[in-house]
């Protein structure tokens, strides 16, 4: 699986929580309905994915050879 | 903010606090019974006394504060939701801890009675937990190495309760005689299978997150837990059918794999971006270095059989695994997620989190920091007692436990109160508005 580029990345890898899911949900404010956002974490970040159904985003996760799993999400 | 941060799926703090303070007072009660019955423990792992402290240990300590963390965060590093959380909380809590005090009473009384109805309470309430929490975790597609490696731990558990229950019958029904190997495998299946199986499951996720360091690499995470549960596999059957070359040619490879999980564990470590050492940390050095110790133990007696037959040896083993390294890893997760759950919790409930106390109030980080020493002081007299069991050394080793025990127990009695008064003052708060 191949993710489309997308310029709005949080690399949350070396964050301490909840930085991560807070930082997550500014960026969805930020960008606009229909673009793409990649969040960079160590883990599979469940309370955040129940958040985004719940908000009617689409995500997809891949996870790498490093650790890093990739989480490509829809506004 | 409020909104984003609300955990609606979370259990109430109640669910996993009642284990977490219960697990101390099981480790000074295992303190008080090394210092009133050290001569006995020190004797051989077979001693009544010296199950019923390895069982006030493992069940009462390890156990305890492993279920109950299993119903707080499941739904967080799983995705898996357990019904009616607290309930779970309450029937596991009683049956565990009532379990395990009628099986160490029947452990040290002699009493059959106190270990069927031990053994029965601890088979129900663990079985009842993992028919919850299997359930929930099956639900789950295994889309993360965490995942795979918590459905597995759990079923290892399965083969420990199996085993255990056999055990208490073959002790109480005295059917067909005793046969010790069947006590290996039960040890096995619990300090491998389910005990490092689940700090395994658990470090892939706690490590990079409160440690800040980079994360496992992929393929050996998907790897380790199924190959200790092949290895397990493989171990049960030759030990049971075969000569004793190939059980110590499996027993050789467990130690080899969980070895290099510790020693990759402090790689990571190594390269850590938090520049602090606090007491998680320190806590979890300790941890690996005494899990290494272990293994290199295991690997001799894999090689030369003949050196475990000294008492001191199982002993030693037996200390360094469960206080050495499980305590450890045990309490220094505790130390960081406790006071993080309850300011989480806390800030939930107030806009802004106006009010709430900081994770270092709820828990004072230099206090953390000086009962860690306290737990080396504590393990290194084990330690010393078992190379040399004297009154001295072991009535030495029973009051660093007391003492340590009843440090992390204030500790977090502590967090639990402030948590507490918090939100009372919240909820009064709320009910006037």
């Amino acid at each position: 699986m191949t993710h489309p580029k997308t310029p709005h990345i949080v690399d949350a890898r070396y964050m301490e929580p909840p930085e991560p899911f807070v930082q997550t949900m500014e960026m969805l404010d930020r960008i606009q309905p229909g673009e793409k956002m990649l969040l960079l974490l160590f883990r599979e970040p469940h309370p955040l994915y129940r958040v985004l159904l719940q908000n009617g985003h689409a995500y997809e996760t891949e996870l790498l050879p490093d650790g890093t799993f990739e989480i490509l999400i829809t506004r | 903010m409020q909104a984003l941060l609300s955990f609606d799926k979370s259990p109430p703090l109640a669910a996993p606090f009642r284990f977490f303070l219960t697990a101390p007072v099981m480790g000074m009660l295992a303190a008080l019974l090394f210092l009133l019955e050290g001569e006995t423990i020190l004797a051989s792992r077979w001693t009544p006394a010296a199950l019923a402290v390895t069982h006030l240990l493992t069940l009462g300590f390890l156990a305890q504060v492993m279920l109950g963390a299993l119903i707080q965060i499941l739904p967080v590093v799983a995705g898996a939701n357990l019904p009616a959380p607290l309930w779970v909380a309450r029937l596991t809590h009683a049956g565990l801890l009532g379990g395990t005090l009628l099986l160490v009473f029947g452990f040290l009384w002699g009493s059959p009675t106190g270990l069927l109805l031990g053994g029965l309470g601890l088979a129900l309430s663990i079985c009842t937990f993992l028919a919850i929490s299997l359930r929930a975790l099956w639900a789950v597609p295994s889309t993360s190495p965490t995942i795979r490696s918590l459905k597995l731990a759990l079923l290892a558990l399965l083969v420990v309760v199996a085993l255990g229950g056999g055990l208490v019958s073959v002790l109480v029904f005295a059917w067909g005689g005793f046969d010790p190997r069947w006590v290996d495998l039960h040890a096995a299946w619990g300090l491998a299978g389910w005990g490092a199986a689940l700090v395994v499951a658990l470090s892939l996720v706690v490590v990079p997150m409160f440690q800040l360091t980079p994360g496992y690499p992929a393929r050996f995470s998907w790897f380790l837990v199924p190959a200790v549960f092949a290895v397990l596999i493989a171990w049960s059957l030759v030990q049971m059918w075969a000569d004793g070359a190939g059980a110590r040619f499996f027993q050789a490879g467990l130690a080899v794999v969980l070895a290099a999980f510790a020693l990759l564990t402090l790689r990571l470590q190594a390269q850590r971006r938090r520049a602090r050492a606090d007491a998680t940390y320190r806590y979890w050095q300790f941890g690996l270095l005494s899990a290494i110790l272990a293994c290199a133990m295991q690997l001799t007696v894999a090689l030369r059989p003949a050196v475990s037959e000294a008492p001191a040896w199982s002993l030693a083993f037996g200390m360094l695994v469960l206080v050495g390294a499980f305590m450890s890893f045990i309490v220094g997760m505790l130390y960081k997620i406790l006071p993080f759950l309850a300011w989480l919790h806390l800030q939930n409930l107030v806009p802004g989190g106006k009010g709430v106390p900081a994770m270092n109030r709820l828990l004072p980080e230099a206090g953390a920091a000086q009962q860690f020493w306290s737990h080396v002081v504590l393990s290194f007299l084990l330690l010393l007692a078992v190379i040399y069991p004297l009154p001295l050394t072991w009535v030495l080793a029973g009051l660093a436990g007391l003492f340590s025990q009843g440090w992390l127990l204030y500790h977090l009695w502590r967090v639990a109160h402030l948590y507490w008064r918090h939100l009372k003052v919240i909820q009064l708060g709320k009910a006037a508005a």
